[in-house]
């Protein structure tokens, strides 16, 4: 590995540190508040319904295997094939944050608001808000990468390996989030 | 991201980019040591405000209020008293301190130290300036809101900082400073982090570096680890405040599930206790580099001080509860918490006896940087001390919220690290400028800090061990306080002094910036590689990359037969 490589791989190491350890806050602070509730989901709130975000957790998972096969394509020199996996893992981070927004529409419908069901709504919305602000993050640099590949810079293939950690990280914490805030 | 190969980029040309948007280390440690010395002074003003009202509460202030407070006829009005002592601990903690310490020292001395020709993202770090500047605007227009700056403490507690505590967008705009403040920080940790590790000269092991970069390093990484916890904290206290979610206020648990004002507490000390070792682990490599190079001796154990550090940093982690002994902890945590900080003062001692070693039977020079660094010293071991009683449960349920804790952290914090800051600004203002500072004046401010700042100090500790509360905006409202009334007013007017001699430190600064004598390369004699090019330095640093071939420390070597006491780390290591 050359310096400049070990450069990269350290400060995207360092970031994605700086990363967990800002959403392992939100989930101390959800462990806290599920373990001090009377019960959970609080009186008069309905369990969400775990389809929508089952979906969610599907299209990001294929995102991810997409970038992943994406890098693969590159290392082996084939930058038209990872340019379609890079697209594709593109459309679906895309598709993923649509499901969002749907996602906060279908709460609302539900009757779950973030300002009148208590922490429950403050938790769902609060936490998939600041998931969906990182993924914003996520989206564009696969936007850069895209033209990265295009136009073939020098270092692509270590551009590609950082923007597929942060991908693969933004998809974790998504898991992490369906299985402690949704299904447990 | 691409990073620097440890080449010769171009010089920059126009002023934008020379001055302005700088991708340089030496333009940007510049950047922040001004931004710094700028809210030191806003900070220290703020100070000042605070004491008056606490040794002449009800009386006017002079020549300020009729321009501050002219509707109270010239008296601090009690809100604003609020407000004053969170600024005032907000702006020294990240607005003086951090720049000060971390901006300017950390970019300054670790490419130089570590002989490299910048950090390894530069772009990174021009970025890492300008948050930091957006911050500190954004702070500076929260104080001109109509209904005031945030008023909750540098802690910023729920439920006072809750719309409930205090409506208007002064706390919104203190929560969106601190969190792009962090953003700052966190980008300057990547950067310390990566440079330290790949672009070390060769032959440079990582204790072949001078402490004054572990201490950077160590405050590096526990940035990076700490500051996004308390981006969390901020910005799901931003939704509480904006959005109206609940993170933060207690409701009806059945109906609603409650949130938990507590919780914030739990998140502001898993960052904030690692936070004031982030403060002082720079001013602590400083002040264990500088011991040794003016008492003309090795550093005692250095090897041994870097793994104490070390230690601490670690340790660091896992003590923060004893910041909320008072907040109904279950006795078994509280048992566990102080024994981790009883803890910690192992290796803090290891070094502290180390520093003593170092200057034992030295040849001391009394320059000033050596001045301030004894200074250091001194007041460290009180502030220490102090923190025993209070990681102590029994004894911190009295001390809790009293100025014995205000006494503890300025000892440990504003003092160590303000007399450390000094030290530093001393030492390389003659590399960082290419002249020297007056050293006649640089001792009046030493003595003119150093006598009344224990004045300050050491009477809060009297008055909080006597019972006075911290953060009452006119605490002699209690009958058994007013016999406290003589020493507030000894401390304010030592508070007074202290600050009026910081001019004569301005005056210094700015009088030898443009009249001080011109710096030779190397004006103290001391052997670490910043000292082996000119005063300044050029744009890349280093024409050749040195190759280091012994530690930093190798002073007073009997067999050095060149007529130098020391010698360059770049120089094969003389037996002794
Ligand atoms: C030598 C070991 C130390 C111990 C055992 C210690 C212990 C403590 C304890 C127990 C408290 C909480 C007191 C209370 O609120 O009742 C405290 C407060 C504090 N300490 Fe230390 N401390 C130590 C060193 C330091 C250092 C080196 C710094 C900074 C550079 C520091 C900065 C602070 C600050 C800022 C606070 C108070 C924050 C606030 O409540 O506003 N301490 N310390
Ligand atoms: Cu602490």
């Amino acid at each position: 590995m050359n310096r400049n490589q070990l450069q990269n791989n350290l400060a995207m190491t360092v970031t994605l540190i700086m990363g967990s350890m800002l959403f392992a806050t939100l989930f101390l602070g959800y462990a806290v508040y599920r373990s001090s509730a009377l019960m959970w989901p609080p009186l008069g709130i309905q369990k969400v319904s775990l389809v929508l975000p089952f979906l969610s957790t599907l299209v990001i998972l294929a995102s991810s295997w997409f970038m992943y096969q994406g890098r693969l394509k590159l290392e082996n020199g084939n930058l038209t094939k990872a340019m379609v996996d890079v697209n594709l893992a593109l459309a679906l981070g895309s598709i993923f944050m649509i499901g969002q927004c749907y996602l906060w529409f279908y709460l609302k419908s539900t009757g779950i608001f973030l300002t009148t069901s208590g922490i429950f709504g403050s938790i769902l919305y609060g936490f998939t808000w600041i998931h969906a602000f990182h993924m914003i993050f996520g989206i564009l640099s696969l936007v850069y990468l895209r033209f990265a590949i295009k136009r073939n810079n020098s270092n692509i293939l270590q551009t590609t390996v950082n923007v597929e950690k942060f991908w693969h990280f933004l998809g974790v914490v998504w898991i992490v989030m369906f299985l402690t805030i949704f299904v447990l | 991201m691409s990073g620097g190969y440890n080449e010769i980029h171009p010089e920059p040309t126009t002023f934008w980019s020379t001055y302005i948007i700088s991708f340089d280390h030496k333009v940007i440690a510049k950047q922040f040591l001004w931004y710094g010395i700028f809210f030191l002074g806003l900070g220290g003003i703020m100070a000042l405000l605070i004491r008056w009202t606490l040794a002449y509460p009800g009386v006017p202030v002079p020549v300020l209020g009729s321009l501050l407070f002219s509707d109270s006829g010239g008296v601090v009005p009690p809100d604003t008293y609020s407000m004053l002592f969170t600024m005032h601990g907000t702006i020294m903690i990240f607005y003086a301190i951090t720049p000060i310490l971390i901006g300017a020292f950390g970019n300054y001395c670790i490419p130089l130290q570590i002989g490299a020709r910048d950090m390894a993202f530069p772009m990174l770090n021009m970025l890492s300036f300008w948050f930091a500047f957006l911050s500190g605007l954004v702070l500076i227009i929260s104080l001109c809101l109509p209904l005031g700056a945030a008023a909750g403490g540098w802690t910023s507690y729920p439920t006072l900082s809750t719309l409930i505590g205090s409506p208007g967008a002064g706390q919104t705009l203190w929560c969106v400073a601190i969190f792009l403040f962090g953003v700052s920080s966190t980008m300057g940790a990547v950067n310390y982090v990566t440079t330290v590790i790949t672009l070390r000269a060769p032959g440079m092991g990582y204790f072949d570096m001078p402490l004054t970069i572990w201490g950077l390093w160590l405050t590096a990484i526990l940035n990076a680890i700490f500051v996004p916890v308390l981006g969390a904290g901020v910005l799901l206290l931003i939704l509480d405040r904006v959005m109206g979610t609940t993170f933060f206020l207690a409701g009806a648990s059945a109906t609603s599930g409650s949130g938990d004002p507590v919780l914030f507490q739990h998140v502001f000390w898993i960052f904030g206790h690692p936070e004031v070792y982030i403060l002082i682990l720079p001013a602590w490599g400083i002040v264990s580099d500088l011991l040794s190079f003016f008492s003309r001796k090795p550093a005692f154990g250095a090897k041994a001080t870097a793994l104490a550090m070390t230690s601490v940093s670690i340790l660091s982690t896992l003590v923060y509860g004893h910041h909320m002994f008072t907040t109904q902890m279950s006795p078994l945590l509280t048992q566990s918490f102080m024994t981790l900080t009883m803890t910690i003062s192992i290796p803090s001692a290891i070094f502290f006896a180390n520093w003593l070693g170092t200057i034992w039977k030295g040849s001391i020079r009394f320059d000033s940087p050596m001045l301030f660094s004894l200074g250091v010293v001194f007041v460290f071991g009180l502030g220490g001390l102090t923190g025993l009683h209070l990681g102590t449960v029994t004894t911190d349920l009295y001390l809790h919220d009293t100025y014995f804790v205000v006494g503890h952290f300025h000892y440990t914090m504003a003092a160590s690290v303000l007399l450390g800051g000094f030290a530093g600004i001393y030492f390389w203002f003659p590399k960082m400028f290419g002249k020297m500072m007056n050293e006649t004046m640089a001792k009046i401010h030493f003595w003119g800090t150093m006598i009344p700042l224990n004045g300050i100090f050491f009477g809060m500790l009297m008055v909080g061990y006597g019972g006075m509360h911290r953060r009452i905006y006119n605490p002699f409202v209690y009958e058994s306080l007013q016999r406290l009334i003589p020493i507030n007013s000894m401390i304010t007017t030592s508070a007074i002094l202290m600050g009026a001699f910081q001019i004569v430190f301005v005056i210094n600064f700015l009088w030898s910036l443009k009249n001080g004598a011109k710096a030779v390369s190397n004006p103290w004699n001391v052997g670490t590689l910043e000292w082996t090019i000119p005063s300044p330095p050029v744009h890349h640093n280093y024409d050749e990359i040195p190759v280091v071939k012994c530690g930093p420390h190798e002073l007073g070597n009997p067999n050095l037969k060149n007529g130098r006491d020391f010698q360059y780390q770049t120089e094969e290591l003389v037996e002794a």
